[in-house]
């Protein structure tokens, strides 16, 4: 039996939850299709920068102004995903002084807030930056843990009535004429397909772009730019700092969580799905990184990844370096384009206007099929996943208080009209406030649990863990996904062996189709951080990769077992 | 003060160095950054990893690889160390048992068998050759984190053995949280708790007709062997200790013997002794400088002894650059060429990973060379994981060349 | 400083409080590990780690050199700094002011006060003090040099006495001037103040600096001189030398040299030992008697300076208190109503140690330890330098 839909998405990333919720909002009929785990691509591969808009008042004003509407709006939608750092650009020895009044200006003209900072101010608070800054300008950059995004959107989605099937690789796209009437999909742990007809198919699938057009024999070129970064043990700044300057490699440090995310590189690769870290890239990111924290090669790295751009340049723009591609998003309709009906692709674009192109691309689906109800997806909060297990602390001073962002807009959801209402857990979402560094630090305190953490670098209980598992979430690798679960600086050394045991006891208390050999993904995962390890591995690093694998060779074996 | 002998490091090796020449009237100082590896062992004497013929094994490996420790100081040091760390453990009352000539195989808490050499009565029914006697229960406690009896019982399952998991009650009025494995030894040295414990043991073995029980390696702390005795005479079942995660209380049980005999023997322990500089004059190195508060504090001795572990007991440093520094001394280190020859890209790869076989190349009486193959330091020599040329984990091999080098220091160094 | 750790959990298995209380997670936790998500100006969420007592264990036996007691205190502090003093920390933090209130004339009336139950219930209902908390008898001859040498040109060495000496312990600084004396040094005894240790370790950090920038006043001008700074309280010293620098993160010339100046007096003894210098004139003293070297003596990481010297008395045997007892007290924690019984139960295996020798006699640098061991186990205790006076027949 075939599914039947209004409209199917391709990608469950940011961009394709994002049309999910839209659609469903607006009573459209949508399922979604992911390859992979949610937020697995790109969206969950990038340094985690809610956008003040800064960085590209120069390079792309039309970029500078959605980030800044998007940002407020995000800010209103999805506090808990979100912490409130601020944002600092700073000019240090290695830039243009004269750039920073050109920056102020555009600024303005790009709708960008932008005050200068004292620099007496800037060292108070990021007593470890370069003494030698000469400028500092403060705006309204944060950061985002994507992850946590992608799972309230998709708890969103569900309760709206969508589906989203995740781990569904798109094999086919079936053409009547000009027009795609259909997908063919495989469940990747059961091996079954599964046709879905659909009047529209949504290709948000980011720099797989290209090749899920080409199943529906259309040509989109898309330039796969990939960016790698390196997460620092610790936050040397709990502000985001960005260099001064015109966009380049390197010129980005991401508080977020407990680590610092150096930013980023940007390299053509050939092929989204493969490519590796090269150890000048490391070595650049440092250097830069340097510019701005005096010693910071002498901090300990934790691990060194990539996320690739779905950059996409109009034909006849060829040309050029791609940090000069506009990072603004292309809503393609590919009955214009190429003469294909019931074909939309969505590329370009960055995370914090993951909402506004969604509901560009709806508007255009909505229009087409004759639904006139309006976009919503700015004022609805997003419910926050019963995984979080909040704690329930004093306010901060201060902090969230800036933007009164969800003050105003608890009460709309839930949503009237809906089908399903939201369960017990998902109303928590109503007292959400933005994300703290010390939030579970003080919900272990809360609840004494520091004796039963599972992740103890992450500080991830054992009943979080548990509530992951039972709520259907199968891979280690979803489990660090959804909990940051071998995330912290033991990359893996202690925790993940207690995760794949209790995935083990959870699996056998529930009937699985398709049950995970514990010691494959004990395997995998190891391998997996490894690769992420790597380019980055030497002082303390080096020994406590050393550490773990006495962990795993020297005291438990994982080498000897083999998979069941 | 002056001392005839100073060691570097309060592991394994150093302490055996420790305890030989202590035993030979020497005054010894040992200088320890803080408590070494050991703790982060099985607590077994790991000899040769391959097979259950080790000594054969090795006898192939000393002709075959001329650099490897064992080949430099010879096997008959390694049966030297081995009968008397044996020695040494049933004097502490925490007796050894196995030798090299027969590999032994033990459970792990993941349920792999593991070979080693030599191990503590406390697991010795673990062993694999017997654990096929009949069925076989692994029990634990839910508090403590690193150890679960399902896993562990599905994959002995998957090699052959009959084995049930089943977690027990901790006893009521003990820990509920923060449950380290030490902590839960502790517990175990309480009458009522292995009272309790070996009650819900009986209770399993009546209806489950157990031969063997494996139970995580928490029994105790300084009485484990009594401790093991009285949970069979209640539970009616042979009972063996499965090895947790770092720290876990038999590496540790193994360390307090080393660290007991040495303070016994009048070994002057200085746990918190940073060594961080090295004075020397020509050959001979004539003092050490360690961290103290607001200045160093200098040592000299007439001999010494480098004992202060590889890339994971912090004897070796590497930085971004692909540098890699002795930490003590500021010795030469052997070590892979480029820093892209450092790893293998598996991280399970068979062969482990060049980089850490990086260390501390030596003559046959173990005195530091440099890169051209010269003596550094006459009257130093360096033992246990700061040794060039082996890898102690992928080898198994750690306690023993520990012991061979070790002890057999002296001998070389007269 | 937290990017060494490994989590190898080591530290954990050596912290005497987290062996004993379920309410202290353990110094991996509360230190490398909690410290990644804490952030100045945002509140420390974890009240737990005021558990930590400080006695620095942790460091010593850290393999990759993370100082977690450092990272404790800090965390503490900027508690403090969010939440305030609480009265009664602030009192016993102020031990100097307590003393001089306490010392003197009217001390027979302090210490009847004090000895009284009915004081000392209130000063557990009012104030959080245990009511059988050890609280030293205060002196009515408050520690003085008598005669007060200038600056000058021959052997000459500073005292630090430290509040305890002053106010409860004056035979302390007495037999150190003498044995100090007998190694041909004048002795100068400036003024001073309060280390700033308890300061530190209740979290008072602005008060510390304070009183660490005074002492640093009062000393200057002697080590300016080359004269050394001898002290008998280990933790005064440490203080000296570490804490305060390091905590308060005070680095200028004035205060490294104030800290490279100062010794403990068997470390100081032991130098003397070692050129030579140290008088051997000893009578012999047929004595087994237990020593338990304070946490805080261990933090100078600079061996067992008294078993050096006291070896050196014919017939003297020390029995060492197991490596890393702690007897609980550290400082002012074991006082406060909450921690008492914990304290307690750390210094158990110590106490046991100290009743199992039989002797009625112990030895302890540091007078705190000194009060808790006397008061958990009934045995009478002295500083070491008091045993070396009367071997030097002082």
């Amino acid at each position: 039996m075939p599914y039947e839909t209004e409209v199917l998405i391709i990608g469950g990333g940011a961009t394709g939850l994002g049309c999910a919720l839209d659609l469903a909002l607006r009573g459209i009929g949508c399922i979604l299709v992911e390859k992979g785990d949610l937020a697995s691509g790109t969206t969950g591969r990038y340094h985690g920068l809610l956008h003040s808009g800064g960085r590209y008042v120069t390079s792309d004003p039309q970029s500078a102004r959605e980030c800044a509407r998007e940002n407020v709006i995000l800010r209103r939608i999805m506090p808990h995903c979100l912490e409130d750092t601020s944002g600092v650009f700073v000019v240090t020895p290695w830039d243009d002084a004269d750039y920073a009044d050109q920056f102020v200006a555009n600024c303005h003209a790009a709708g960008v807030a932008v005050q200068e900072l004292p620099l007496a101010e800037l060292q108070r608070r990021e007593s470890l930056l370069n003494r030698a800054i000469s400028r500092a300008f403060e705006l309204h950059d944060g950061s985002a843990d994507s992850f946590l995004a992608a799972r309230s959107l998709a708890l969103a989605v569900e309760s709206a009535g969508a589906r989203i099937f995740s781990y569904h690789q798109l094999e086919r796209l079936i053409r009547m004429g000009d027009r795609v009437v259909a997908g063919v999909v495989t469940d990747r742990r059961s091996g079954e397909q599964q046709r879905i007809d659909c009047a529209y198919v949504l290709n948000a699938s980011g720099a797989w772009a290209g090749r899920v057009a080409a199943l529906a024999g259309v040509q989109l070129t898309l330039v796969a730019g990939k960016g790698t970064m390196v997460a620092m043990n610790h936050r040397m700044v709990n502000t985001v700092v960005n260099r001064c300057k015109y966009p380049a490699d390197g010129d980005i440090i991401v508080p977020i969580h407990t680590v610092a995310v150096l930013g980023t590189t940007d390299l053509h690769v050939p092929d989204p799905d493969h490519y590796g870290i090269e150890a000048h890239e490391v070595a650049l990111l440092l250097a830069e990184g340097e510019k701005l924290i005096p010693g910071l090669s002498r901090y300990r790295a934790l691990r060194a990844w990539a996320g690739v751009r779905p950059l996409y340049q109009d034909s006849g723009q060829r040309g050029g370096a791609d940090r000069a591609i506009p990072r603004t998003f292309k809503l393609l309709d590919h009955r214009e384009r190429d003469g294909v009906a019931g074909l939309i692709s969505l590329v370009g674009g960055k995370w914090t206007t993951y909402r506004l192109m969604a509901e560009e691309a709806v508007n255009l689906v909505a229009q087409r099929l004759g639904k006139l109800q309006p976009c919503r997806t700015a004022h609805e909060v997003l419910p926050v996943p019963a995984t979080e297990h909040r704690a329930h602390l004093p306010p901060l001073r201060g902090a969230a208080a800036r933007y009164g962002a969800q003050t105003e807009h608890k009460a709309t959801w839930p949503i009237n009209g809906l089908a399903q209402p939201w369960g017990q857990n998902e109303i928590q979402g109503l007292d959400a406030d933005y994300y703290y560094l010390g939030q579970h630090l003080g919900a272990v305190e809360q609840s004494q649990a520091a004796g039963d953490l599972i992740c103890e670098c992450e500080l991830v209980t054992r009943a979080r863990v548990l509530t992951a598992l039972e709520q259907g979430i199968h891979t280690l690798d979803d489990i660090r996904r959804t909990l940051r679960v071998g995330m912290g600086p033991c990359q893996g050394g202690w925790c993940v062996y207690r995760t794949a045991a209790l995935l083990y006891e959870v699996q056998q208390t529930q009937a699985q189709d398709a049950p995970i050999d514990p010691n494959m993904a004990l395997r995998d995962f190891l391998q997996a951080r490894w690769k992420g390890a790597l380019p980055i591995l030497w002082g303390d690093q080096l020994r406590q990769a050393r550490l773990d694998e006495q962990i795993y060779v020297g005291l438990l074996g994982v080498d000897l077992i083999a998979d069941s | 003060m002056h001392y005839d002998t100073i060691i570097i490091g309060a592991g394994l090796a150093g302490l055996s160095a420790a305890l030989r020449r202590a035993a030979l009237g020497e005054r010894v100082l040992v200088l320890a950054k803080g408590y070494g590896a050991s703790g982060w062992t099985a607590g077994c004497v790991d000899v040769w990893a391959a097979g259950d013929a080790p000594l054969s094994a090795l006898a192939t490996l000393v002709r075959s690889r001329p650099q490897h420790p064992y080949a430099l100081v010879g096997l008959e040091a390694l049966q030297r160390g081995l009968e008397w760390v044996r020695t040494l453990a049933a004097a502490a009352g925490y007796p050894l048992v196995g030798g090299w000539e027969r590999g032994l195989r033990l459970p792990t808490a993941l349920g792999a068998l593991r070979s080693t050499c030599l191990v503590p009565l406390t697991m010795v029914a673990g062993e694999s050759r017997q654990l096929a006697d009949g069925p076989l229960l692994i029990a634990g406690l839910r508090e403590l984190r690193d150890f679960f009896p399902p896993l562990i019982a599905e994959n002995l399952r998957a090699q052959g053995y009959a084995a049930t998991g089943c977690y027990l009650q901790m006893p009521p009025g003990e820990r509920q949280r923060e449950c380290t494995p030490l902590h839960v030894a502790q517990c175990f040295e309480q009458a009522h708790v292995r009272a309790n414990i070996g009650q819900q043991l009986r209770t399993h073995v009546r209806q489950g007709g157990y031969r063997r029980i494996g139970l995580p390696g928490v029994l105790g702390l300084h009485q484990a062997p009594a401790v093991v005795a009285e949970l069979q005479a209640l539970s009616g079942a042979l009972i063996f200790e499965i090895p947790t995660l770092p720290t876990s209380v038999p590496g540790l049980r193994l360390f307090h013997v080393f660290e007991q005999a040495a303070l016994a023997a009048g070994v002057r322990m200085q746990v918190g002794g940073w060594v961080v500089r090295a004075e020397a004059e020509g050959q001979q190195l004539v003092a050490v400088y360690s961290r103290a508060a607001a200045r160093e504090q200098r040592h000299s001795a007439r001999r010494w002894v480098l004992a202060t572990g590889g890339m994971l007991g912090g004897g070796l440093r590497s930085d971004a650059h692909g540098h890699i520094i002795e930490t003590a001394l500021g010795l030469p280190v052997a070590k892979p060429y480029s820093r892209a020859e450092w790893f293998d890209p598996l991280l399970f790869a068979p062969g482990g990973h060049p980089i850490f076989q990086a260390g501390i190349a030596v003559d046959p009486q173990l005195r530091p060379l440099d890169a051209e193959g010269r003596v550094v330091y006459e009257n130093v020599a360096v033992v246990g994981g700061a040794l060039a040329h082996y890898d102690e984990l992928r080898e198994g091999c750690r306690e023993g060349v520990a012991l061979a080098t070790g002890y057999g220091e002296e001998q070389k160094n007269r | 400083m937290l990017d060494h750790c490994i989590k190898c959990n080591i530290c954990t298995n050596a912290c005497p409080v987290a062996a004993v209380s379920d309410r202290f997670p353990g110094p991996k936790y509360v230190g490398p590990q909690a410290q990644r998500f804490r952030r100045v100006g945002q509140p420390v969420p974890d009240a737990a780690v005021d558990y930590c007592s400080g006695c620095r264990i942790c460091n010593l036996v850290c393999p990759t050199g993370v100082p977690i007691a450092e990272l404790n205190a800090r965390a503490r502090a900027q508690m403090v700094a969010e939440r305030g003093l609480p009265l009664r920390n602030w009192l016993i933090a102020h031990t100097d002011l307590i003393g001089r209130l306490s010392a003197g004339p009217q001390a027979p009336l302090v210490n009847a006060l004090l000895g009284w139950a009915g004081t000392r219930w209130l000063a557990e209902q009012c104030l959080g003090i245990h009511r059988h908390a050890p609280l030293p008898r205060a002196t009515r001859y408050p520690f003085r040099a008598r005669k007060q040498p200038r600056l000058g040109r021959g052997k000459q060495v500073v005292y630090f006495h430290g509040c305890a000496t002053r106010a409860y312990e004056p035979h302390v600084g007495a037999a150190a001037l003498a044995v100090l004396a007998r190694q041909g040094y004048e002795v100068l005894v400036p003024p001073q103040n309060c280390c700033g240790l308890p300061l530190l370790s209740n979290g008072d950090f602005a008060a510390a600096r304070r009183a660490h920038m005074a002492n640093v006043r009062h000393l200057w001008p002697y080590v300016q001189a080359g004269v050394p700074i001898v002290g008998t309280s280990t933790s005064c010293t440490l203080t000296l030398k570490e804490e305060a620098p390091e905590l308060l993160d005070l680095h200028s010339h004035e205060v490294q040299a104030v800290a490279a100046a100062t010794y403990d007096i068997f470390e100081f003894l032991r130098h003397l030992a070692e050129r030579g210098e140290l008088c051997d004139a000893v009578r012999p003293l047929e004595q087994e008697l237990p020593y338990h070297m304070p946490c805080q003596y261990r933090a100078h990481r600079i061996g067992q300076p008294v078993v050096d010297v006291l070896s050196m008395i014919p017939g003297l045997r020390l029995k060492l208190s197991p490596a890393a007892s702690c007897c609980g007290i550290a400082g002012t924690y074991g006082l406060k109503r909450e921690k008492y019984a914990l304290a307690q139960a750390v210094g158990r295996p110590l106490f046991s140690f100290i009743t199992q020798t039989g002797s009625s006699l112990a030895l302890c640098d540091s007078e705190t330890c000194r009060w808790q061991i006397s008061h958990a186990t009934g045995v009478a205790t002295k500083h070491p330098i008091e045993l070396l006076a009367e071997a030097y027949e002082l």
